[in-house]
């Protein structure tokens, strides 16, 4: 590819996104009656601006993270799914089951095993879609859907009863967790050991979808059942698997917020992650290294809601508007190059 | 009416699909265009046709210099094309394609009686045994090419140009199509027919074209040339190869066992396949498409579900009653040429280099070398003349005989016990087909079992140990290929059973 086609096809496309989606916030400030620009400079601040903000940046980027690897794993089979949300939850829960039974335990015994059960726990919960999708042909894009809503009823159901911790007063939540399931972060910051799973499983999977035989067997399996079939692969318990993998990465999310963020269970852990994780998958074209950066920079969107609130008063639910207008700007100017390639 | 093509010239990118053409179609008369693949046939009536523009050259119709910039001109101006990838709407009606093509039809969909009856009158000319409520999907190949074509007729067209008609039909399709071909120049129109077969010039031509990388190199009566003089023509400097020659097969043992195989899919049924094959044998297995030809190999292949029987190679068990096992092995025991390779033969939108290494793929290592593999890839295309001869380019990009050759490159490229091959000559010219056969029976002389399906009489009868007929999803009859003969095989496909 020579300097100008990198241009067309790479550069352009980011700026124009980045383009319309300013014009798109500047237009929703304005409505709310604030001077864009002094507004979008406050959130890059509060976003980027000092250590502080980065680390609480980064504090988002850790389950975005690991969701958006959850959607892009199975896209690489075309398999869309949206079950992350579902898969934090029920693998949160999990972790915590082992936590509540293992109070006084030692950090090394307890961690290891919380991080085991609830990657086991998002594993299952991704593998029942995959089962449903390989034995059945359901649809695993509805089944992901109905499954976040049951997992979600779970999580609510075992706060409210059986985990309910009275010395709570009342709030729907579990006993706090001990010191030893809480995992470690770095630098006195929020900033824990999510992130760096999350990064190390994004490069991990690119490098495997990328050069392994696994990797050309899912591209195959994508490409041409029949094909693939006749060549010996096995389609059905690919899908399985990779959804259990899948499920297994927003798992490890699930814990992670529950052990550090809340330090607790209790519902709406999973806030609204999973649904960032597949924006992110979507705006970086599918892709296991384009996701890190974009995680960064919808982490510091969500994370600039704090400033949304503090110097315009606005709602912190903001940041998710912006954030979808974020995702309609990349559609709009994806689906607008693709059709002019089609001309050229 | 009277087409003049001068000075046509078209490139693609480096390539020169066709260079300063000058040729002439006049009224009334079938010239065939003839030129092995590649020969840039279809580009130049595809640029009459208004598909393609040319870089440079002009068009002049009865005198009259004309710019067709669209093929909607060139209908207008009385030219129908029938491609060679068709253009039809696999799920509605054979009726309902044909009235969306039909240019005098309501935007309705008119229930009304006479309407139906003008808009089917070429199809039932073409082939009246096919039912226009049908659902396009269910046809088979030449069926599909019938009803492209009357699609066209019904246009009414001056000039209708067929882009390799014959290469999906069967000999009886092929004799009806050459006596339709005849009927429509002898009632005025002109027809050009596009074609790498000499019967085809034989049977119906009056003209023939021939074309080599893009040039025309001559033009002549049709009657006047003999065969060899126009493959010589067509191949230039190349030396055509003597026909591959093939060892009669150890008597006595058997190797593949096909036991009384029953199957059903939405478009076909098999019933009661029994076949047994000694090792080095050639079966050929002929007859007319969509009589059950693709389960069959399916179901021989291990990838059908089998309702009834079990298929036994070197006595192991390879494709066994109700849904197949995934079988990781089966590629290193059984070649297989499915029929129709851009949906059943390649992942289209992956590279050469992984579509060539399919069959190997669950036993590469877990990181396979980039390289290798390439080097690989790049081996067999050379060997297979697969063109373009990069590796790193698309299934997609390649022209349906190319495809042919890369599925017959990977297929054939190991130690296969089995062969199954479905039309393993489809869509290539004299010396790739023989390439290809040459390859496929060099496993039958190292003693493994070939299947071979294929509509092409005359090259069974030349290289087949033993004919077996199917017919409406039965054997109908098996043949010792040296006392067949093809009125007796004819008879068979029809369905008559073989009382011997
Ligand atoms: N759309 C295209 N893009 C690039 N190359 C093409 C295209 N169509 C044809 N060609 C090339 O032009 C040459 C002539 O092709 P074609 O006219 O299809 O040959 P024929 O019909 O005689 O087999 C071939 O080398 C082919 O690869
Ligand atoms: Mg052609």
């Amino acid at each position: 590819m020579n300097g100008s086609r990198v241009l067309r096809a790479e550069v352009f496309p980011i700026l124009a996104s980045a383009c319309l989606f300013l014009a798109l916030g500047a237009g929703f400030f304005l409505l709310e009656g604030h001077a864009p620009v002094a507004l979008f400079l406050e959130m890059v601040k509060s976003a980027f601006g000092d250590s502080f903000a980065w680390s609480e940046t980064l504090v988002k980027v850790a389950p975005i993270l690991l969701c958006a690897s959850a959607v892009v794993l199975p896209a690489k089979l075309g398999l869309v799914t949206v079950g992350a949300q579902g898969q934090m939850n029920f693998g949160a829960m999990a972790g915590t089951a082992l936590v509540l039974s293992m109070m006084n335990g030692s950090a090394w015994v307890v961690l290891p095993l919380m991080l085991l059960t609830a990657s086991l726990g998002g594993a299952f919960w991704g593998a029942v879609p995959g089962v449903f999708k390989a034995r059945l042909g359901v649809n695993e894009t509805i089944s992901t859907l109905m499954l976040n809503y049951l997992a979600l009823q779970l999580v609510d159901y075992v706060v409210h009863g059986p985990w309910k911790d009275p010395s709570n007063l009342g709030w729907p939540a579990s006993a706090n967790f001990p010191d030893a399931a809480i995992l470690p972060t770095f630098f006195g910051s929020r900033v824990h050991l999510g992130l760096v799973i999350g990064v190390v499983a994004a490069l991990i999977l690119h490098v495997l979808v990328t050069y392994s035989r696994w990797g050309i067997a899912l591209k195959v399996m994508r490409s041409n059942q029949r094909v693939a079939l006749s060549a010996g692969l096995n389609y059905e318990r690919n899908v399985i698997i990779v959804m259990a993998i899948s499920g297994l990465l927003a798992g490890i999310a699930g814990i992670a917020e529950t052990s550090v963020m809340q330090g607790r269970l209790q519902a709406g852990l999973a806030g609204g992650y999973g649904w960032s994780g597949f924006l992110v998958a979507w705006l970086s074209g599918q892709s296991f290294l384009r996701i890190i950066p974009m995680s960064i920079l919808v982490g510091g969107l969500l994370s600039s809601a704090d400033a949304l609130q503090l110097f315009a008063q606005l709602p912190s639910s903001s940041a998710i508007i912006l954030q979808g207008m974020l995702f309609v700007s990349a559609l709009v100017v994806m689906n607008w190059v693709k059709l002019r390639g089609y001309h050229a | 009416m009277h087409i003049e093509l001068r000075g046509i010239s078209k490139h693609f990118g480096e390539v020169a699909a066709n260079a300063d053409v000058n040729l002439e179609i006049k009224a009334g008369e079938v010239l065939a265009l003839l030129g092995e693949n590649g020969a840039g046939k279809s580009t130049l009536m595809k640029i009459l046709y208004g598909f393609y523009q040319g870089d440079s050259g002009e068009i002049v119709i009865d005198g009259t210099t004309v710019e067709i910039d669209t093929p909607r001109t060139a209908m207008a101006l009385g030219i129908g094309m029938v491609f060679q990838q068709f253009n039809l709407i696999p799920a509605l009606s054979v009726a309902e394609n044909l009235m969306l093509a039909y240019p005098k039809s309501p935007w309705w969909q008119s229930r009304h009686r006479p309407v139906w009856s003008t808009v089917l009158e070429n199809l039932t000319k073409l082939a009246r045994d096919i039912d226009p409520s049908k659902l396009v999907r269910h046809l088979a190949i030449g069926e599909q090419q019938l009803v492209e074509l009357a699609k066209v007729l019904n246009l009414n067209a001056q000039l209708v140009i067929l882009d390799e008609p014959t290469a999906v039909l069967t000999p009886q399709e092929s004799e009806r199509l050459w006596a339709l071909v005849r009927q429509l120049a002898d009632s005025g129109r002109s027809v050009v027919l596009i074609t790498h077969k000499f019967e085809d010039v034989e049977a119906c031509a009056d003209r023939v074209a021939i074309m080599r990388a893009g040039r025309l190199v001559e033009v002549a009566d049709a009657r006047g040339k003999t065969i060899d003089e126009m493959v010589t023509l067509m191949m230039g400097q190349h030396q055509v190869a003597a026909n591959p020659s093939v060892k009669s097969p150890q008597k006595d043992i058997q190797k593949l066992w096909i036991k009384s195989i029953s199957a059903k899919d939405r478009r076909a049924a098999i019933v009661d396949i029994e076949l047994q094959l000694a090792p080095g044998e050639i079966l050929g297995i002929a007859g007319v498409a969509g009589n059950g030809q693709r389960l069959l190999a399916d179901a021989v292949a291990g990838l059908a579900v089998l309702d009834n029987g079990e298929v036994i190679l070197d006595g192991e068990v390879v494709s066994r009653l109700g849904r197949q096992p995934v079988n990781p092995n089966r590629n290193s025991k059984i070649g297989y040429i499915p029929e129709q390779p851009l949906e059943n033969g390649v992942a289209s939108d992956l590279d050469l280099t992984t579509n060539l290494s399919l069959h190997r793929l669950v036993g590469m290592p877990f990181f396979p070398k980039k390289q290798t593999e390439q080097a690989q890839a790049q081996k067999l295309i050379d060997e297979f003349n697969v063109r373009p001869s990069d590796p790193t380019k698309l299934a997609q990009d390649l022209s349906g005989g190319n495809l042919q050759k890369l599925v017959s490159a990977r297929e054939l490229s190991g130690m296969p016990s089995l062969v199954v091959a479905c039309y393993p000559s489809m869509g290539l010219d004299i010396l790739s087909t023989r390439a290809i056969y040459e390859q496929m029976f060099k496993h039958a002389e190292r003693g493994a079992c070939i299947l071979w399906i294929s509509e092409d009489l005359d090259d069974l009868l030349q290289y087949a140990h033993r004919i077996a007929v199917l017919s409406h999803g039965k054997i109908t009859g098996i043949l010792p290929a040296a006392s067949a003969d093809r009125q007796t095989i004819g008879l068979l496909m029809t369905g008559a059973r073989k009382t011997a």
